[in-house]
């Protein structure tokens, strides 16, 4: 049985235990009594907030039971915010405001203006990171870090979320044939250590209160080694330890669905494993990898068919890392992962129902200690969702989707722009997109007073049952094909997701589906959007094109020696991270990709 | 009956949303036209080199990472100067190809391009309407490459008007003609990684022989309705060579696993000067091998998976007898040494001087491909390299 077979025991276990302790709840007085005791005083431990009319509120609202069995089926199963199994949150508060004033003492006494106060800034020193995070790139390295800069204005924390053009995601240098209408497309143009160095001008790349994500996967050990070697030309080699940030590098869901793989799937991982060894030992606030469910979503796969996957893919990493000998507790922690947030009614609770099986499986087949069992999430509203018709519903489609994402108590979050079925947003559009998040979470009194308001209805409950139990059964076919590995050669997860694409579109098609605008309450006119286009000018791109012939000339004896090592530490099978790093400095994207093709194979697409 | 319509679908380099292009290829080979699937992440070279070679009416580009109207404009540009203006070029973008940028590609050649909220109806109505007719004949073919792709089509086309049928036949009626490539015939059952192992092939062969030109005639079923996915392309990395000239057959209604034509055209591309013609049968089942022995096929190649379930199915496998190379590919599956042994065991009853190779056909520099590809090229290396030079 492979480490999944045994998430799935270990699943099916957990809630035989959760149920036992019900029944031993209501059958062992003193069990039960220790329940009550315990569920009282978290109660009474829960400070008081007040709204801005003075209305009182728990900052942690629990459901009103009193009765051991059910104390002990949610503190079990569900668990506290912030405790195992982490349904209802991986952290004990989230989204909550800063509380400047607030009172101790039980929830439900007369709140009395003259008690006690005391003041609180959270779970540390420093105040909790705001979870808006904006994806954003386009053209050249220097106008995306305008971007960046436009974007954090007003943010105490720097969290950039950086998108790069088709070449770079191909590991494909600028100057190669054919590719120069798309230098600058939809994302920005990487083809050196200097253009790293541009992209992130002006940030302090080693403060805490900085973190760059990365959205890239087939070249990213290539890529993590650039932005390193850019964080060291910048601030000095002592700054390597203290880079915080993600690079997405999932390979899996790359085969599975977005087709952006450059080597042979094997080498792919084999590159992989040698980032996260490296990183997890040299950079300990680095998430060398971000276990992606967004882009199988986005290619269609159903939602549960999306948590099955990226799920199970997690297993698969966490099963190669530990044969390669790094300690669960040390790359546990490192983890982290992205969905996608939609529409269907699955997406009341997906993100609660995946963080819930990656705690148990982690824990009891994997042994990781508490914090390699938190599933940490970043959640994107569905691009797939948005459509070009009436694109203005767009508004109401994506803040939707953020309601239900934060009811799943994502870590943080992107809010797609309204025009993105047209092109890369525009700044009027994403000024808007982030606003949603600001509206709904500092304007509204929704999630800024009280953990849980609008966790565990009836209906959400329902939603929870059924989803955990759609993915255990894509669990088990899995593991009935021979693990995740062998599901993924053999295309199962491909051709699972290009149906369920398929019977989508057919729905809008016959009109099951209802899309507004679109196939319902449809105006009759397609006027076309007057919508500014972020299109890269030819010039930047003959920029782009320069500075990298430039760049190649002047490091070509250097560069050669670099990739020579570089082959010679693939070939010998050794951690060759370190070699790709000193490549990184004197070697194009391009240059280091097709040295590496050469030894390992370049990837055989699946159809 | 009129041939079935034969477009080319792709999406372009650095982009690899094949959602959609998925979604319409099975509509188009649902409503009988031939399909040539490139698949994704194509450069515009490899897309004009294959829709010249499959003599496609016209090539439908998917894309939905930008850059569209360069890349459209260059793939238009590249046919014309190929002497292929003839082949002509549609797509869609979804919301990413504006109205405005609609405007522009027509006014650089493109024929049309569907928007956001196109049905699929409308799509094959337009490919069906516009892209039927067939070429007009023109005075003389640019290239080499053009001209024998124009007399495959012939070739087909004529088969297919004509009901004429070869299909009592199997390759191998030698024809008078001069001939001078090395014909080489792959069969196997489905998803035996024979496209792979051909592509791997294809590889090696392009890097021992700096000048040598290789031609492969590939097979797909046609579905009820006529159409067909020739989809071999899309996995073939190698083969995307301008040294590699690649055809791919639908069945066109034929049982066997290859096409009424396949015997005419395999002779042409006999007589055309490649120094080896690759042809590759539909994934087939137990019945008899589709080459004859000692007919234009040199030496026939039969692929199989490890899985082939039980003993007794190795008994009913006629292709085992008269194959002069068994490869058991996959050998990296469990399964394989069982497999191994037990073909081994059934090969030798033959008492022919049969080969067994284990491959791992989808491993870069796989030992397996290695020792079969010595086992083809070996024997005719000297002579051939011989024969260039004096030529």
């Amino acid at each position: 049985m492979s480490k999944l077979g045994q998430v799935v025991e270990a699943v099916e276990k957990y809630n035989r235990f959760v149920l036992d302790q019900v029944k031993r709840a209501r059958s062992d007085q003193k069990f039960g009594r220790e329940l009550i005791n315990r569920w009282n005083e978290t109660r009474a431990k829960t400070p008081v907030t007040h709204t801005p009319t003075g209305l009182p509120l728990p900052r942690l609202a629990l459901p009103e039971i009193d009765e051991p069995g059910e104390i002990a089926r949610y503190l079990f199963g569900e668990g506290l915010p912030g405790e195992f199994p982490f349904l209802n949150g991986a952290y004990r508060e989230m989204y909550l405001e800063p509380v400047r004033e607030i009172e101790t003492g039980s929830y439900g006494k007369r709140a009395s203006s003259s008690g006690p106060k005391e003041k609180e800034s959270g779970d540390g020193a420093r105040p909790p990171e705001e979870p808006t995070r904006l994806f954003s790139g386009l053209m050249l390295a220097e106008d995306t870090n305008e971007r960046f800069h436009y974007l954090t204005q007003h943010q105490r924390t720097h969290r950039l979320s950086t998108a790069f053009d088709g070449p770079t995601l191909y590991g494909i240098d600028s100057d190669a044939d054919g590719v120069f209408g798309k230098i600058g497309e939809g994302g920005v143009a990487i083809d050196t250590v200097e253009d790293m160095v541009r992209l992130y001008d002006g940030f302090d790349l080693g403060s805490p209160n900085f973190s760059a994500s990365m959205t890239i996967s087939g070249p990213a050990p290539i890529i993590m080694a650039m932005y390193i070697a850019a964080a060291k030309r910048r601030f000095g080699p002592k700054v390597v330890p203290k880079l915080r940030g993600t690079v997405q590098a999932d390979i899996f869901k790359e085969v599975q669905a977005q087709n952006e793989t450059i080597f042979p799937i094997e080498a792919s991982l084999r590159f992989l494993t040698d980032m996260v060894e490296f990183t997890t030992r040299e950079m300990p606030r680095w998430y060398p990898i971000s276990i992606s469910g967004y882009h199988i979503g986005e290619a269609g796969s159903t939602p549960v068919q999306q948590a099955a996957y990226t799920l199970s893919n997690g297993f698969a990493y966490a099963e190669m890392f530990a044969a390669r000998g790094i300690p669960v507790d040390q790359f546990g922690p490192r983890l982290s992962f992205f969905l996608d947030c939609g529409l269907d009614a699955e997406y009341i609770a997906l993100a609660r129902v995946s963080r819930r099986i990656w705690a148990i499986g982690m824990r009891d087949a994997f042994d990781a200690g508490p914090r390699g069992q938190l599933f940490k999430l970043h959640t994107q509203t569905s691009g797939r969702s948005l459509i070009a018709a009436e694109f203005k519903n767009n508004l109401t489609r994506t803040a939707a989707e953020l309601m239900l994402a934060y009811m799943n108590a994502t870590n943080s979050c992107h809010s797609n722009s309204a025009d993105e079925p047209f092109t890369t947003p525009s700044e009027e559009w994403i000024r808007l997109a982030a606003h949603g998040q600001a509206i709904i979470l500092e304007e509204s009194g929704i999630f800024k007073h009280t953990m849980n308001m609008l966790s565990g209805s009836p209906g959400m409950k329902a939603v929870e049952r059924a989803v955990e139990a759609a993915v255990l059964a894509e669990f088990r076919e899995i593991e009935r094909l021979g693990g995740v590995l062998a599901a993924v050669e053999d295309r199962f997860q491909r051709s699972q997701i290009q149906n369920a694409a398929h019977r989508y579109e057919q729905q809008i098609y016959d009109g099951t589906r209802p899309i507004i605008g679109l196939n319902k309450y449809r105006n009759g006119e397609d006027d076309a959007p007057e919508i500014k286009l972020a299109r890269t000018p030819r010039k930047k791109q003959q920029l782009q094109v320069d500075r990298l012939v430039k760049f190649k000339k002047n490091n070509a004896e250097k560069a050669k020696r670099a990739l020579d090592k570089l082959v010679d530490a693939v070939e010998r099978g050794e951690n060759c991270f370190p070699a790709l790093l000193e490549a990184a400095e004197v070697s194009s994207l391009g240059q280091i990709t097709g040295r590496l093709q050469e030894v390992v194979g370049r990837f055989r697409p699946m159809v | 009956m009129a041939s079935p319509i034969r477009i080319l679908t792709a999406v372009p380099i650095c982009d690899g949303h094949d959602s959609a292009i998925n979604t319409i290829n099975l509509e188009f080979i649902r409503h009988g036209v031939e399909v040539i699937y490139l698949g994704y992440h194509r450069s515009v070279g490899d897309i004009v080199r294959a829709a010249i070679q499959e003599d496609v009416r016209a090539i439908g580009i998917s894309s939905y990472n930008g850059g569209h109207i360069e890349f459209f404009a260059e793939v238009v540009d590249l046919l014309r100067k190929r002497g292929a203006s003839d082949i002509k070029v549609f797509g869609g973008g979804g919301g990413t190809i504006t109205h405005d940028d609609a405007v522009t590609m027509r006014r650089k050649g493109v024929d049309q391009i569907f928007f956001a909220g196109t049905s699929l109806a409308e799509m094959t109505d337009y490919v069906r309407k516009n892209y039927d007719k067939p070429r007009k004949t023109q005075s003389r073919a640019k290239s080499w490459d053009l001209e024998l792709a124009w007399k495959l089509t012939e070739i087909e086309d004529g088969l297919s008007k004509s009901k004429r049928s070869t299909s009592k036949k199997t390759i191998g009626n030698r024809q008078s003609a001069i001939r001078n490539a090395k014909v080489i015939g792959f069969t196997g059952p489905g998803g035996a990684g024979k496209t792979t192992l051909i592509d791997e092939l294809v590889l090696r062969f392009l890097n021992q022989d700096p000048k040598g030109r290789i031609a492969i005639l590939s097979h797909d079923p046609s579905v009820v309705g006529e159409g067909a996915l020739l989809g071999d392309r899309a996995t073939m990395i190698n083969s995307q060579d301008d040294r590699v000239f690649m055809r791919s057959m639908a069945t066109r209604g034929q049982a066997g696993g290859l096409s009424p034509a396949t015997h005419d055209c395999l002779a042409l591309l006999a007589q055309s000067n490649f120094d080896y013609v690759i042809i590759e049968t539909v994934g087939t089942g137990q019945e008899a091998m589709p080459f004859r022995k000692n007919g234009i096929v040199d030496l026939t190649v039969l692929v199989m998976n490890p899985d082939y379930g039980s003993r007794l199915q190795l008994q009913k496998i006629v292709m085992l007898d008269l194959a002069d190379i068994v490869v058991v590919n996959k050998s990296d599956l469990q399964r394989a040494r069982t497999a191994h042994s037990e073909i081994e065991q059934r090969l030798e009853q033959n008492r022919r001087d049969q080969r067994l190779i284990d491959t791992v056909a989808k491993r870069h520099r796989d030992p397996g491909v290695d020792r079969l590809f010595d086992l083809i090229y070996g024997g005719e290396q000297s002579q051939r390299g011989k024969a260039r030079n004096k030529s």
